[in-house]
């Protein structure tokens, strides 16, 4: 199995780096309403996730049945929170 | 480096490490259900902190994220050096780690109990007084466990490592298991401390 470089790695922790402190830049900017801010957390911090799995336990070089076995199971509560939301806006609704 | 008999489906990846990934799916989802059981209680709750109980310190727990991402760093770093059989270097890397981990259990004793300033126990965030006390609490230290853990899991493969008897392999599935540890701790922190 290929694995990335060293100058990869430092590459990702950069990224992590930076884009912690923009997730935490984020919550001290005026003006933004909540919603979008929760999206944008969230869209971060899945983001974040990504590049740990991917690059640094390497999920990237795996075959497509491990991948899958890893991916499947996780969408199901990725899905329940989907349909939370959902719920709580319909209720929410006029 | 131990070599592994291709599998159609799975390719070179061991059993142990097959196995590893099962668990840590496994324990994702236990981390998903106590995630969840947060998100239903704060977006049913009237009001979330109640009068008298301490905000959150976003800014000191910043920095344990970003030791922790450093601590992932360190063990990457770890198994590549012990992958090119170079077992020194390997050794500082883990060493790094675990020290990584233990610097991040003490910031969070910091932040329960305090140690140069009073911790949120003190300030009135207590265990079963809210919905926000109980699911900071039982969230963030079910996390600490899985640092505790892992910490423990480093020096015992440190060891074994010196002592010639653990492989670049099982560095892998140690990494595996602390990298785990980081990615659930970015979720938390978003989740926890960040979403308004």
């Amino acid at each position: 199995m290929a694995h990335a470089s060293r100058r990869l790695y430092l590459a990702i922790f950069v990224a992590l780096a930076i884009l912690t402190a923009l997730e935490v830049g984020l919550i001290y900017l005026p003006g933004i309403a909540r919603g979008p801010m929760i999206a944008a957390l969230v869209g971060v911090a899945i983001v974040k996730a990504s590049l740990v799995g991917l690059f640094f336990m390497h999920l990237r070089d795996e075959t497509r049945a491990l991948k899958l076995t890893v991916a499947v199971p996780l969408m199901t509560p990725g899905l329940y929170a989907v349909i939370l939301v959902a719920e709580a806006g319909w209720r929410l609704l006029p | 480096m131990t070599s592994w008999p291709r599998d159609e489906q799975f390719g070179t990846a061991s059993s142990g490490k097959i196995g590893m990934w099962i668990f840590l799916v496994s324990d994702a989802l236990s981390f998903a259900g106590l995630l969840l059981a947060y998100a239903i209680l704060r977006g049913g709750a009237v009001l979330w902190r109640h009068p008298g109980e301490p905000p959150l310190g976003v800014n000191f727990t910043a920095g344990l994220t970003f030791l922790l991402i450093c601590s992932s760093v360190t063990m990457v770093l770890g198994y590549a050096s012990a992958l090119d059989g170079r077992r020194r270097e390997a050794s500082v890397w883990l060493a790094l780690t675990a020290l990584g981990g233990v610097l991040f259990l003490c910031g969070q004793y910091q932040e329960y109990f305090g140690i140069w300033s009073p911790g949120l126990t003190r300030e009135g965030l207590v265990l079963g007084g809210s919905a926000y006390a109980s699911t900071f609490y039982v969230i963030t230290s079910f996390h600490g466990a899985h640092v505790l853990s892992g910490v423990v899991f480093i020096l015992v493969t440190l060891v074994r490592w010196l002592r010639g008897t653990a492989t670049s392999a099982q560095v892998e599935l140690l990494g595996l298991f602390w990298h785990f540890v980081d990615l659930i701790w970015i979720l938390v922190f978003t989740f926890v401390y960040l979403l308004p």
